[in-house]
Formats: structure tokens, C-alpha cells, sequence
């Protein structure tokens, strides 16, 4: 019987490598695959920043929003010196949606002018990596890296999940496989992973400084990965990774996830920030903003280098990060303290959607990651200013 | 003996395909280098012609020129008996990078030339001005994308054998 069955579904024939599983095998190796990662973030990159950043937002958004949509708003809505001016409207003398800072001009501006075009263009990247087959192989490539720091290979999915949002990457850290390396992942992508809604708006204020801000974030990732890893116990497991074949992207899984995932980004954040603008603006109103930038002064002036103005984005930073580097753009400050306070907002508490999922994951993880972010935020943002100080530029 | 010689002799060859994707490689190499270098600041920029390294900015110029660097040497590296399968997946890895750099300066072209530009009041950009994006200057990827055709010969020649 057992012949029987062999023989009407096993196949024999002998085996011949093809030109795609050469190419495969070449992906995989240290020498050739590693300059093929860099040509695929270097694609991924320069699609972003043309698509996102050339094309919708600096081409046509900035276009519509401030010399159609703010003109309208401020020409329509009635007394300027009001409260409710000033929560939806903004800033009355303001010329630009980012120095407005109502719900009505900033809030969809950043929303749906600058972090839609980021995220969608991102997702359709990840999603063509994704079904190419090309992440498997870059997983098996960064396996080792990874295991320096307590992960694997397979790290690199929340990893690039995070770049995009990191609700989704958090959840995605159950692809690891033991409690620590769930904790190191989680940790990690809640301080030094910044989201494509970040990414988006720092392409549009800060597009000089943005590369020393991701290198900032990068060493931070690699050291408090490093000392993550030597100071949880718990264990590092080997694993095997099933690499598929390449194969061209179908067309209409493509659409569908690219769908699916745009979909649920409008639904979490865009009611986010235009709240967010809302509750800051109460804040500001309600003095609340100006008694804690008093009250933070030293620690943010003496020991970040950062202006005490500064305290207002970190609020809203809670509420979505995107919003509050929009909100740092129009503080005015020198070069090495706009990227201080960058890093600041990104590595500082993780935005509330992220939150709640870290919290779902389990409260105990929580409180410690939390813990380490503090740790961390107050060890790295003094550290950079320590390097500012010994460069000269702080 | 005598056979297993000439086999070796053979197989050591370069024949004319592996010589066109010898210098093929070695001018994508050059022009890698010279990314680098004039991003690195030893020349303030090369304009020659219809080509134009500007290396202002590092990422284009830095970083893609490494890029085209690797693109050179897989190509340099694969030249020798070509008409092998290893040898040839490695040419078309050069090329790949190649076609990487060149598709996203050409896609960076198309974004800036899709819009009107601040200046102007319309949002989108006419005819003429769409089109005068995409005059020469170009850069050393773009130059390189039909002398990389070769490549698909070689896809195909593989698709064959395959089949």
C-alpha cells in the first residue's frame, strides 16, 4: 500500500538549479546579499522620499492647504481673538497650516497632506517586499546582527512594521519566540523606531537634518539593544527560516493588503491628531502647558540642551508623535537642538495607540518597558548633549 | 589529461559576452567611484556632456554610488565564463543594482515633473514643462540602462535551458 501511494504522488526527476534560485542563493549570502540590502533600502528610501515628499506633499498638499485651505478658514471663521479661533482654527497671523496649529488647518494638513502619502507609499513597499519573497531573505541576512542583541532574523518584520506604525509591529513581536526576546523587540520599537508618520513629517521639516537624526536612533537601537540583551535572562533560541522562491507580486493581494492596512491607519490616526491638536490647544488655554514647561525647565534646558518651549510637543507626543514634531517646527531653535528634540519626541513614551497594545501584550511588560524608556530616554537624551557639547554645537 | 586541460582552458575563456559585460562592469564601477569621490568632495561636480555627477547630497551620491560600485564589481566578477549559470546570476545581480538606481532616478524625475512647482499658480505642470524634466542632463545609472540590456539576453538564454 505504501507503494502504492508513493508511486501515484511522489515525482522523481533530477534536479536543475535555475537562474531565480542562483539569484536566491545570492540574496542569502553574506557578500552579494549584503549590498543587495543596501540597494533595497536605498529603493525603498528614494520611492518614499519622491512619492511622499516631492510628488503629494511638496507638489500639490502644501499647494492646496496653505494658499487655498488656511486663506478660506481665516477669511470665513468669525472673530479671531477667540477661544474656539484659536482651538480650530489657530494661530491668525500664521501663513502656513504648521505654524497655524488649529484642528481644522493643522490637523488635516498633517493628517491627510503629509502622513497619508508616507504611509500609504511605505505599505506598498513593505507589501512588494513582503510577497516577492525578498523578507525571508533579508531575515536570514540579519540573523546574525540581530542575535547581538538578543533577536533573530525574523526581528526584522516588527522592525520594518514599525517604520510604518507601531501598533501593528508591537502585535507582530509574537513571531519571537521566548519572553525576552518579545520584551528586548517591544522595548526597542517603543523608543528608538520612529513610524512612517514621523518619518513623513520630519521629511518635511527637518529633510537636512533627518539622517543625523536616524543615525542618532540607530546607535541608540544597537547599545540599549546590547545591554537589553545582557542584563534580561531568559533565552535566545537558534531558528529555521523557510525561504520561498521570488515571485513577481499579485496584483490583487497587493491592492488588498495595501488596502487593508491604509485602512486602518485613517481610522486610528486621523481622529488621533486632529483630538490631539484639540486637547493641546485646551492644555495651552488652560495654562497647563506653560506651568509644566516651568517646571521642567531645568531638567530640559540644563540637561537635554533643549528650549523649555519643548515640553508642549512631548504632551502631544503621547497622543501621536507626528503631531508633536509638527508642533517643534515652529519653536525656534538652533540646528543641534531641533535634532535633540526630535530624538527626544521619538525615543520619549510611546504614542497611545502603541500603548494600548503594549498593554494587551500584558501590564507587567508594560511597567518595565516604560521603566527602561524613562531610563533611557533621560541616559541618551544627556548623552547627546553631551556629545553637542564636546562638537561644539550645543 | 590532455582533455581535462582544454576543458579548464575553456572554461577560463573570456568569450565576447563576458568581455562586453567585463567593461560593462568595469564602467559601472568607475562611475560608482566617481559618485563617491565627488560627494566626498574631491571635485565640486563633473558635468560631461550629457552626463552629470552632482554629489550633493549624500544619500543619491554616497550611499547609491556604493551601490553602483557592488553593481561594478558583480559584473567584473561574473564576466569570466559568463555562459555558466553562477557566473551569470552574478551579472544580472550587477545589472539588478544598476536598474535600481537608474528606476529611482528616473521615478524621482517623474515626481517633480508630475507638479507645477511653487512659482507657478496651476497645480499641474504643463506639456512642455513636463517634458523638460526629463532632458540631459543624466546621470551615470540613466547613461548606463541600455548598454545593461545585455542582460535580458542572458535571462533569456537561462530561460531556456530552464525550459
Amino acid at each position: 500500500m505504501v507503494d502504492e501511494i508513493t508511486r501515484q504522488t511522489v515525482t522523481y526527476g533530477t534536479y536543475k538549479q535555475t537562474l531565480g534560485a542562483v539569484l536566491g542563493d545570492l540574496t542569502v549570502k553574506p557578500l552579494t546579499g549584503i549590498p543587495v540590502a543596501v540597494a533595497a533600502l536605498y529603493a525603498f528610501w528614494s520611492v518614499f522620499t519622491s512619492f511622499a515628499g516631492e510628488l503629494v506633499t511638496d507638489g500639490f498638499m502644501v499647494k492646496f492647504f496653505d494658499g487655498l485651505w488656511l486663506p478660506w478658514f481665516q477669511a470665513i471663521w468669525p472673530d479671531p481673538g477667540s477661544w474656539h479661533y484659536f482651538l480650530f482654527i489657530g494661530n491668525p497671523a500664521a501663513d502656513t497650516c504648521f505654524e497655524a496649529f488649529g484642528m481644522l488647518t493643522s490637523g488635516l494638513f498633517v493628517s491627510v497632506g503629509v502622513v497619508l502619502p508616507a504611509v500609504f507609499v511605505f505599505y506598498l513597499m513593505m507589501t512588494l517586499l513582503e510577497d516577492s519573497g525578498y523578507l525571508p531573505r533579508l531575515a536570514v541576512l540579519m540573523d546574525t546582527v540581530l542575535h547581538r542583541i538578543g533577536l533573530h532574523g525574523y526581528a526584522i518584520v516588527p522592525i520594518i512594521l514599525g517604520l510604518g506604525c507601531n501598533v501593528p509591529a508591537v502585535t507582530a513581536t509574537r513571531i519571537l519566540e521566548t519572553k525576552k526576546q518579545r520584551f528586548i523587540m517591544m522595548t526597542l520599537l517603543a523608543i528608538f523606531i520612529p513610524c512612517g508618520a514621523q518619518l513623513g513629517i520630519m521629511m518635511s521639516i527637518i529633510p537636512d537634518l533627518i539622517g543625523v537624526v536616524i543615525l542618532c536612533l540607530i546607535i541608540g537601537f544597537g547599545i540599549f539593544g546590547f545591554v537589553l540583551n545582557k542584563i534580561i535572562p531568559g533565552e535566545n533560541p537558534e531558528i529555521l527560516v523557510d525561504v520561498p522562491p521570488y515571485n513577481w507580486p499579485v496584483k490583487e493581494y497587493v491592492i488588498k493588503k495595501l488596502w487593508n492596512r491604509t485602512k486602518s491607519f485613517l481610522k486610528e490616526a486621523v481622529p488621533f491628531v486632529l483630538l490631539g491638536i484639540l486637547f493641546v490647544n485646551l492644555l495651552y488655554l488652560g495654562g497647563v502647558i506653560q506651568g509644566l514647561a516651568n517646571l521642567f525647565e531645568p531638567v530640559f534646558v540644563t540637561w537635554f540642551g533643549v528650549p523649555k518651549e519643548t515640553v508642549g510637543p512631548l504632551i502631544a507626543a503621547f497622543l501621536r508623535k507626528d503631531l508633536a514634531i509638527a508642533q517643534l517646527s515652529i519653536i525656534p531653535m538652533t540646528a543641534y537642538q531641533m535634532v535633540a528634540s526630535v530624538v527626544l519626541v521619538t525615543i520619549y513614551f510611546p504614542c497611545v495607540a502603541t500603548f494600548v497594545v503594549m498593554l494587551r501584550e500584558g501590564w507587567k511588560e508594560l511597567i518595565a518597558a516604560i521603566a527602561v524608556l524613562f531610563v533611557v530616554v533621560f541616559i541618551y537624551g544627556g548623552l547627546i548633549h553631551a556629545v553637542g557639547i564636546l562638537l561644539g554645537v550645543a | 589529461m590532455e582533455h581535462v586541460d582544454m576543458k579548464q582552458e575553456n572554461d577560463r575563456k573570456i568569450t565576447p559576452l563576458g568581455f562586453y559585460f567585463a567593461l560593462l562592469g568595469l564602467a559601472t564601477l568607475l562611475f560608482g567611484m566617481a559618485d563617491i569621490l565627488v560627494w566626498a568632495g574631491i571635485r565640486p561636480g563633473i558635468e560631461v556632456g550629457i552626463l552629470e555627477i552632482a554629489g550633493d547630497d549624500f544619500f543619491r551620491w554616497a550611499w547609491g554610488g556604493f551601490v553602483m560600485v557592488c553593481a561594478g564589481i558583480f559584473m567584473l566578477a561574473g564576466s569570466a565564463r559568463v555562459e555558466t549559470l553562477q557566473q551569470s546570476a552574478k551579472v544580472v545581480l550587477g545589472g539588478v543594482l544598476v536598474w535600481v538606481i537608474a528606476g529611482t532616478d528616473i521615478f524621482a524625475r517623474l515626481c517633480v515633473a508630475i507638479p507645477a512647482g511653487e512659482a507657478s499658480p496651476a497645480f499641474l505642470n504643463s506639456c512642455s514643462g513636463f517634458l523638460t524634466e526629463f532632458a540631459p542632463p543624466y546621470t551615470p545609472a540613466m547613461l548606463l540602462i541600455p548598454f545593461t540590456l545585455g542582460i535580458v539576453y542572458l535571462i533569456r538564454m537561462h530561460a531556456n535551458d530552464d525550459s
